[in-house]
């Protein structure tokens, strides 16, 4: 780890100082070291030892802001508990903010004040970020979507015979010469993205979608130059960074001028496009954003797509994404689907928006340094679908199948994981079928 | 004016100016500006904010811990309570009869709890290290100001000694966690924008 300079803790402390606002004081200044959320959250959890006490997270940041911008602080830091930024603090924050810590915001409606917690370990992130201290891991993911425009490094070539097969399986799944996967047309009603796992290990999502999309007789398209949903600069806390990935994506939305972005199954991936992105660049989109989970929701709402729940008769259960459910509002819209589209749902618990996170989120799985400690963390999330007797676990969100598909063979759990397209695409009944010239448009 | 009513009216005065300072700086510092487009609205997430999503049987805070919870709301009444008679002994009001041996036994029982929760942290080793001086001297003259409190019920020869503690405890509470009293109300306030905003509170109902 590079040394720390007076220049990096100058930059660090930009982050609290030129960039505080209404919220961050506030937060930076409520806690009140009860220490009642650590059950709450799923590293104390599975390694109940005080440095993994969300509110230990809170006091290393707010102990900086004390020592260096609080008069309190400044005077008296042995009586408020305020900390010199040092190596040694440098190491335990880095520590603690990537490898101990999903951002998944479930400890914060449970504490007892109300301190945003994950968004104080997000603050911790770019304090960390400007100092030059992100994991070489992560950062390796990011600099592979800022250099090819997907996290994978996929090339276009590739992407594209990727997706001529897929199409042409499509034509036979629903035995319709005139079916197809559009790519880079202009003036549809739809631009749909991906997460660059799809194309790489799990295309079988994206032609789930396609044939959802071609049964609603939707008018769509992909676009072979940016379709990445997934955003690791939101994970690293690097904002420079973050929004030139957001511009990749937001270019190509104008540029296709498409009326509305479907993202994909990708928790993080919705909350750093719809929500972070717009601040990342300063502005509102002039297009729509939605979550596929939404759309197919509408679909089945409206009747544009019908399902049949007698197809899928295994016992199904549903991990919800943090970034999707507790901090994007979207829990109700997975259920109205799945209690139409499967014969048996069962709930884990706790569940919604005070579910467990999965141990894969905050970048976790692009950190290989801490996969026992991820690993440990999702044992609890295994242990919760083992209690449902599922057979099937359904999660809109590839970061979160990745590391669900891990568990289920760590733990042995004798499951199969499947994303919210793939079940309505399973359970869809064929309808038929109306071709979408390029100019026709269909409300959402 | 007698010395020791002065000096806790200062420290009363001194308080109120800091805390009005902390809640003037909040409201100077303003809102981080928000370009997303909003799923859910604002005011019906900050009233959930400070009303259901407080109910003890949502927050593992409470219900996981509830001796430590039970022992946290009656040290904040007693807290309050003995705010309100602080209000009654400067306005030269004493409470007598009935009304004074229940306030007494309030104030005893806040006290053992104020007293728990400062054990609690001390013997606690997880909780131990999460606390700095601060935590413990915030406990500490809190409850001291409980037990004083009742004790100049029972006894009103106390009342220097009563002013005493409460100017101490005024004077301190802007420095350390006590201003807590300013952020709670802000915190609660945030997280219903931002839970709002997004529309995940208040919880929807099945259907969406
Ligand atoms: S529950 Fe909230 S106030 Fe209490 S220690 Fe945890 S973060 Fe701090
Ligand atoms: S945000 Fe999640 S992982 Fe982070 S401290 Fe809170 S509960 Fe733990």
């Amino acid at each position: 780890m590079e040394k720390l300079t007076k220049e990096k803790i100058k930059q660090g402390l930009e982050v609290l100082d030129a960039g505080m606002d209404g919220k961050l004081f506030t937060h930076l200044n409520s806690c009140v070291h009860c220490g009642l959320c650590a059950e709450s959250c799923i590293y104390y959890l599975a390694f109940p030892e005080g440095k993994f006490i969300p509110a230990t997270k809170v006091d290393l940041i707010s102990s900086i802001y004390r020592r260096y911008i609080t008069f309190t602080g400044k005077v008296v830091p042995g009586l408020v508990g305020a900390r010199k930024l040092n190596d040694e603090t440098i190491v335990e924050i880095t520590d603690l903010f990537f490898g101990a810590c999903t951002m998944c915001g479930r400890c914060v409606p449970h504490c007892s004040i109300g301190v945003d917690i994950s968004y104080l370990v997000r603050k911790g992130r770019q304090m960390l970020a400007k100092m030059g201290y992100v994991p070489e891991s992560l950062q390796s993911t990011i600099n592979t979507a800022l250099k090819t425009g997907n996290n994978m490094g996929i090339t276009e070539q590739e992407f594209i015979e990727t997706l001529k097969w897929l199409e042409d399986d499509l034509r036979f799944e629903v035995n319709d010469d005139t079916a197809c996967i559009p790519l880079n047309e202009k003036g549809r009603n739809i631009i749909y993205t991906l997460n660059p796992r799809e194309p790489k290990f799990f295309p079988l999502s994206i032609s789930a979608m396609a044939k959802i999309f071609h049964v609603a007789g939707e008018s769509w398209t992909l676009s072979t130059q940016m379709y990445d949903a997934t955003n690791y600069a939101y994970y690293s806390g690097n904002h420079d960074e973050a929004g030139i990935i957001t511009q990749y994506l937001f270019d190509e939305i104008q540029n296709l001028e498409a009326k509305t972005c479907v993202l994909a199954e990708c928790g993080h991936g919705s909350r750093a496009f719809r929500w972070e992105g717009p601040n990342y660049l300063k502005k509102e989109y002039p297009f729509e954003v939605i979550t596929s989970v939404e759309i197919l929701a509408n679909y089945i709402r409206e009747g544009r797509i019908k399902v049949d729940p007698e197809k899928i008769t295994e016992c199904v259960t549903l991990h919800d994404p943090c970034n999707l459910a507790r901090t994007g509002g979207i829990w109700k819209e997975q259920r109205y689907i799945l209690r139409r589209s499967v014969k048996n749902f069962v709930e884990m618990a706790p569940n919604g928006i005070d579910n467990l996170c999965c141990g894969g989120g905050g970048g976790q799985l692009a950190m290989s340094e801490y996969n026992e400690r991820r690993m440990k963390t999702g044992e609890l999330k295994a242990e919760q679908i083992r209690k449902t007797g599922a057979k099937i676990v359904v999660t809109p969100c590839h970061n979160c199948v990745d590391q669900l598909t891990q568990l289920n063979i760590t733990f042995k759990l004798g499951v199969q994981i499947k994303t919210i397209a793939e079940i309505v695409a399973d359970s869809i009944v064929p309808q038929d079928q109306k071709v979408i010239s390029k100019n026709e448009s269909v409300e959402v | 004016m007698n010395p020791y009513l002065w000096f806790a009216t200062s420290a009363l005065v001194i308080c109120l100016a800091s805390c009005f300072y902390h809640f003037f700086r909040l409201l100077e510092f303003g809102k981080p500006q928000d370009y997303s487009k909003p799923l859910g609205e604002i005011t019906p997430a900050v009233k959930y904010s400070f009303t259901r999503a407080m109910d003890p049987r949502k927050k593992e805070s409470a219900f996981l811990h509830l001796p430590t919870y039970t022992a946290g709301i009656i040290y904040h009444l007693g807290t309050f309570l003995s705010i309100a008679l602080f209000t009654m002994f400067w306005l030269k009001y004493v409470p007598s009869g009935w009304f004074k041996l229940i306030i007494i036994g309030f104030l005893f029982l806040s006290s053992i709890c104020g007293l728990s929760i400062l054990v609690k942290r001390i013997i606690k080793k997880n909780l131990r290290t999460l606390s700095n001086p601060d935590d413990y001297i915030s406990n500490f003259l809190v409850t001291a100001f409980h037990f004083i409190t009742a004790l100049t019920l029972v006894n009103n020869k106390l009342f220097p000694v009563y002013f005493i503690a409460a100017g101490v405890l005024l004077l301190y509470l802007p420095i350390g966690k006590l201003k807590h009293t300013v952020y709670f109300f802000a915190a609660r306030y945030q997280l219903g924008v931002f839970y709002g905003r997004r529309g995940v509170w208040p919880p929807k109902q099945e259907g969406f």
